[in-house]
């Protein structure tokens, strides 16, 4: 089963896991399982752990994030939090395989997934990218498509092993999840940009979660939103992390504070200098007594 | 790194000082207090309850101040520590406050005759006395966030706390006399609330604690009395 596993999850390239022949309806965790149906509980095993360790990323000779090591646990939201430029961003892209589509970007260090090299040989980015999903600041629902094709799109990629009804019904769930089913249900056919922002967010949420990813990855989600759609956002999140690992980026303390387990606070000795992480703990902690004095000063305000 | 939130920390220090100003109010009730017990003098002792709305007031205005500032500025970490430490102390102030007006409304109770046992009244004396010097003590850690000043205060307050016992014995052989033993006992609830002045002094130094380590322990706790703090 070893040497399955690397390949069964991230596949070789040109192959998805749909074409290894693993129903994509099954909602279990890894295709490693041999079981066929769900039991109650595999919803929250889907959720997997992301170690980092000693990862060095560059922009060409730009050093741009030096020696993070840091576990993102499963069941639970990390907020990663730090001034601009201090290489949050950039770290969270290296989570799934994203940072090196910048032309010149390289990953130094080691970052597994449940234990798996990402960035072992062989292994598709595409399929990484699947197993840990991205939401990203601006909203982008597929303009020109609907709805329901917008939620879709992950599963009409991977091929006709869907069935129409097994579409429609990951359609529905996902739509439910993201808390935006009865918004829409009456509309799927419209597209997704007649949505309002926060709407918008909420399905890209959906399709990120169509193709049922075991981490989702946020980068400032609600950056573009307004106060109300913020905390429905966050009010999903708490509802997500019962079934995903997420981690999300975000430059606004009281969300962090309001809608994550762990802080990792990152920081810049100077502009130039490579971004490190300074301070890694359960949130409370963060905010009523953290560790380091750099750490104070950020989350007090005391610098921007 | 360039100063922000200046106008924040300027109202936060503000009101750190408003608040333990509000001990140099306690300090001065409890002087004069001290001083209409010696003097069995009624008219200053209606002075100190007339007196106590100052400090209520103190408790309502910088009360409300924290509230807004913890509705508006979002403190966290240290900051928050602080005007939590800071919404116990002023509670702790006020009720110093009270103990001293409970001392106050029984003197005219104790009449104008000369004092049934003056050792009981030095005694009492002497644990105001020493229960001032608590509150300065109280007031300078919390200032300079001084842990070990303020864990020497419970070690003081052993003192207050043994002079009271004393008091106990005292009026335990007080006599038949039904005057004598009515004097005792207003003597008594004297010293129960100076002892009582000197326990919130202790508290301050529980919350100075707090505010540098974020860890809130009793330094003495009246159920576990044998535990080490």
């Amino acid at each position: 089963m070893e040497g399955r596993k690397l390949k069964g999850r991230f596949g070789s390239r040109g192959k998805t896991e749909a074409e290894e022949g693993h129903n994509t309806m099954s909602q279990a965790g890894p295709v490693t399982e041999t079981s066929s149906k769900p039991a109650a509980g595999a919803n929250a095993r889907r959720a997997k752990t992301i170690e980092a360790k000693e990862v060095n990323l560059y922009y060409g000779d730009f050093h741009a994030v030096e020696g993070v090591s840091m576990t993102i646990e499963p069941n639970k939201v990390t907020a990663l939090i730090g001034s601009s430029g201090c290489g949050k961003t950039t770290f969270l892209r290296s989570l799934n395989r994203m940072h090196e589509l910048t032309p010149g970007a390289t990953v130094k260090g080691n970052i597994e997934l449940d234990g798996e090299d990402i960035y072992a040989n062989g292994v598709d980015p595409v399929a990484v990218r699947r197993l840990i999903g991205m939401v990203f600041q601006q909203p982008n629902p597929f303009p020109t498509m609907s709805i329901y094709d917008n939620v879709a799109a992950g599963l009409n990629f991977n091929s006709g092993r869907v069935s129409k009804a097994d579409k429609d019904a990951i359609v529905e769930k996902s739509l439910r999840g993201a808390h935006l089913w009865d918004e829409v249900k009456d509309r799927l056919d419209k597209p997704g940009s007649g949505l309002s922002g926060g709407q918008q967010q909420r399905l890209c949420i959906a399709r990120a979660t169509a193709v049922s990813p075991e981490v989702l990855l946020m980068d400032e989600p609600c950056s573009a939103l307004d106060p109300v759609a913020t905390l429905a956002i966050e009010d999903l999140i708490g509802e997500l992390k019962k079934e995903f690992t997420i981690a999300i980026v975000t430059h606004n303390m009281q969300q962090a504070s309001r809608a994550s387990d762990i802080t990792a606070f990152f920081n810049l000795d100077e502009s130039g200098k490579p971004g490190h992480l300074v301070e890694i703990g359960p949130t409370d902690e963060i905010f009523t007594k953290p560790q380091k004095k750099e750490t104070e000063d950020y989350v007090s305000g005391r610098f921007g | 790194m360039p100063e922000v939130r200046t106008e924040y920390q300027q109202e936060l220090d503000n009101l750190e000082a408003s608040a333990l100003g509000g001990l140099d109010l306690v300090s001065s009730a409890l002087s004069r207090t001290l001083e209409a017990i010696e003097h069995q003098d009624i008219e200053l002792a209606q002075i100190v309850v007339a007196d106590d709305d100052r400090i209520d007031g103190r408790y309502l205005e910088v009360h409300q101040a924290l509230i807004t500032l913890l509705a508006t500025q979002s403190p966290v970490a240290t900051d928050l520590r602080l005007i939590s430490a800071m919404l116990h102390v002023l509670k702790n102030i006020e009720r110093m406050g009270d103990q001293c007006v409970n001392i106050c409304k029984v003197i005219p109770m104790s009449g104008h005759e000369p004092p049934a046992d003056e050792e009981m009244v030095k005694l009492i004396l002497s644990m105001g006395t020493h229960t001032k010097s608590l509150i300065s003590q109280a007031k300078r850690a919390f200032e300079e966030r001084n842990v070990e000043m303020a864990r020497d205060l419970v070690v003081r307050d052993d003192v207050v706390d043994e002079l009271n016992r004393e008091c106990f014995r005292l009026a335990l052989a007080i006599g038949d006399d039904a005057d004598k033993r009515e004097w005792a006992m207003t003597m008594l609830l004297t010293a129960r609330a100076i002892e009582r002045i000197a326990d919130n002094a202790v508290d301050i130094g529980e919350q100075v604690a707090f505010v540098v380590t974020g860890l809130f322990r009793e330094f003495e706790d009246a159920s576990h009395p044998d535990a080490n703090a």
